[in-house]
């Protein structure tokens, strides 16, 4: 199984007609996803690789009743779009959307939470179950099935340790990019709980980056909670306080958010930190036994 | 992006929190005009986006207009901690009475803007969380709803002020959330909140920093960030849309994730030291990457360029064109290393190759850095 998907997900794309939106539509539905329409206000009824395109959400669901939206729109859009997708009664939201104002950030938070919708992102590349189907911007190419959950700050770096995870053999149950602005939709923390619960992930990956407290948070619910093993990688040990290193939430400032400090937090809750992205194989490896060799 | 705190000043006016009288002067006469308006004595102030400027000699006494002109001179000017002072605010030295800490700012875990309010005024916040963490008093607030009145007067009557003074404190409290939250700040903060003899509480000094991907809806504040970044190379960069931080070593970097990007610097860094951290993010292209390298470039004493980049969002095959152009324009001589996956991988090392650059095909990023070591220790 999976975390948040399944095989048959059906799938909205918002703004599926721009170029990055019907692109990345095309790369799906070659990967296997059940991408039902797309929404784009003032473009409804045309077609984008065959898919259907809506003016509203409303529109599309009458027809598709899409389980989930993926978000392409502009940052200044993504609320709004957001909030349509939810009033629409969809349950699972992929914000691929870069620079979203934080405070709207906050809203789109507060609002999945009193509609019991989960958001994942801003700034994430998306969810992929490997083999199966992936809501998101991710290279197929570099993740294969198998038993280990990931869980990812950085887009890029998840291909990274995906695809090093896959060179040895050792696939992934799913691989979620939680996004890498100050304020998330969904926490680290929810995300391995949702792991700890699905049968298929036997172990869990953590890439982490410099900025923020989620690592130290999680770090908490796995000395608590967690019964499976999880193994983390943090990048931006090298990082200078005070500069924000591509992503608005990677910055170490006012004392808060340095790799050393959520290593720390890390190894003391159990988890085995790796130095390097390439070490995160190894100790993957070494801890699943054998079966893998 | 932080603001000046005069333009922090004029914010916290326009939500009627109370603040010391005085003016902004680019020169000594005009201090010294901003002095005779407001009266003596008074405190000059350097205007410069980053933290401790006191401690670096950027903030001064006069007691006449003299010694007004005399020390603004020598803070106009001033380099502190590379930021050249271009401006002073020049205001009426306040009696103080007493210090207090007041702020928001956002609780990146919980999702929420959250008020501080502590005793101990002129005193780093972090310093009192650790120090006296009983003495600070703070409020969660609720998307879609404000910090309610009464909730101002709470948190005012915890700091132990009671009768009018508890009101008053109450409405700076109350302005300072509304400047947050109309301006969509990442933080708004007063330190200290200075509790005059008059019984006036005055926002003293202002902290204010502006969520850079929300200054669009703030035309009307005229900041442009790429004007307010005193590096030169990472100025440049922002103007063409990429992520650059300026750092001491030689080795240049492109990498088209921050997170990559980061793993990248940290692995450079066992041997080696990288010259920048660079990032193109999403909207990758022929152009930006041409820009992109053309900024990297322009580092003195390079010794090689590694490039690391994933064909998910961007389209790594035009990006890819985009270095071939500079390579060729530029004459490159020092050695470019470069790691290209996901989709579009095989054009995109096509088109690298193409032009003498060494291109890394595997999976590990720490394979790669192997290579650009050896590529740059095979030179000495």
């Amino acid at each position: 199984m999976s975390i948040l998907v399944k095989a048959d997900t059906k799938v909205l794309v918002h703004g599926i007609t721009g170029k990055i939106g019907s692109r990345q539509t095309k790369l799906m539905l070659d990967y296997g996803t059940r991408v039902v329409a797309g929404v784009t206000p003032g473009r409804g009824g045309e077609e984008v690789f065959g898919v259907p395109v809506y003016d509203s959400v409303n529109d599309a669901r009458e027809e598709h009743s899409p389980d989930a939206s993926l978000i392409f729109v502009p940052a200044l859009f993504a609320k709004d779009t957001c909030f349509e997708a939810m009033e629409a009664g969809v349950r699972l939201i992929v914000l691929i959307t870069e620079h979203i104002p934080v405070h709207d950030t906050m809203e789109i938070r507060a609002m999945a939470n009193a509609r019991g919708a989960v958001v994942i992102g801003p700034t994430t590349p998306g969810i992929i179950y490997p083999g199966k189907m992936k809501i998101g911007i991710m290279p197929g190419n570099m993740f294969c099935p198998g038993n280990v959950g990931l869980i990812s700050r950085s887009g890029t770096l998840t291909y990274e340790i995906a695809g090093n995870l896959c060179d040895m053999g050792i696939g992934q149950s799913t691989a979620v990019g939680m996004g890498a602005d100050p304020v998330v939709c969904t926490s680290l923390t929810q995300l391995l709980h949702m792991f700890e619960e699905d049968q298929e992930t036997h172990l869990v990956a953590i890439v982490g980056e410099v900025g923020g407290t989620e690592e130290e948070r999680a770090a908490e619910y796995i000395k608590k909670e967690m019964r499976k093993p999880v193994v983390a990688y943090i990048a931006g040990r090298s990082v200078p306080p005070g500069k924000r290193m591509g992503h608005a939430g990677a910055i170490v400032e006012r004392g808060m958010g340095s790799a050393q400090s959520k290593v720390r937090a890390l190894k003391e809750a159990g988890v085995e930190v790796a130095e390097r992205p390439t070490e995160v194989t190894e100790v993957v490896k070494g801890i699943l036994g054998e079966k893998y060799d | 992006m932080r603001i000046h705190e005069y333009e922090a000043k004029n914010l916290f006016r326009e939500s009627k929190i109370p603040v010391p009288r005085g003016d902004v002067a680019t020169s000594p006469g005009e201090a010294r005009g901003v002095a005779e308006e407001i009266g003596l004595p008074v405190t000059i102030k350097a205007q410069v986006l980053v933290g401790g400027r006191g401690k670096a000699g950027g903030i001064k006494f006069a007691e006449d207009l003299g010694q007004v002109e005399e020390l603004s001179r020598k803070v106009l000017g001033m380099d502190i901690k590379g930021y050249k002072v271009g401006s002073v605010l020049v205001e009426e030295k306040l009696e103080v009475e007493r210090e207090l800490y007041l702020g928001v700012t956002i609780d990146g875990s919980r999702g929420c803007p959250i008020v501080m309010t502590s005793s101990e005024g002129g005193v780093e916040i972090e310093e009192t969380a650790r120090r006296h963490p009983k003495k600070i008093f703070s409020k969660e607030i609720r998307p879609f709803e404000d910090l309610r009145a009464y909730q101002a007067r709470e948190l005012a009557k915890k700091l132990g002020f009671g009768g009018k003074s508890m009101l008053q404190l109450a409405r700076v409290i109350s302005g300072l959330y509304q400047a947050f939250k109309n301006y969509d700040a990442l933080i708004a903060e007063i330190n200290p909140v200075v509790m005059t003899r008059g019984g006036e509480f005055v926002a003293a000094d202002a902290v204010f920093q502006i969520d850079d991907s929300a200054l669009f809806r703030h035309p009307d504040l005229g900041i442009k960030p790429e004007d307010r970044i005193p590096d030169e190379l990472e100025r440049e960069a922002r103007k063409i849309g990429v992520s650059y931080v300026n750092m001491d070593g030689d080795i240049g970097l492109i990498c088209s994730g921050a997170g990559l990007g980061m793993a990248t610097m940290d692995m450079i860094r066992e041997k080696m030291r990288p010259a920048n951290f660079l990032e193109t993010g999403g909207g990758m292209t022929r152009e930006l990457m041409a820009g992109a390298l053309r900024v990297v470039l322009k580092k003195p004493n390079l010794k090689a360029v590694f490039i690391n980049i994933y064909g998910g969002i961007n389209p790594i095959h035009e990006g890819a064109k985009g270095i071939v152009d500079v390579v060729r324009e530029e004459n490159v001589k020092i050695p470019i290393v470069a790691k290209a996956l996901g989709n579009l991988q095989e054009e995109t090392w096509e088109t690298l190759e193409s032009a003498g650059i060494k291109v890394v095909k595997e999976t590990q990023t720490a394979r790669a850095v192997e290579e650009l070591f050896r590529a740059v220790e095979g030179r000495c």
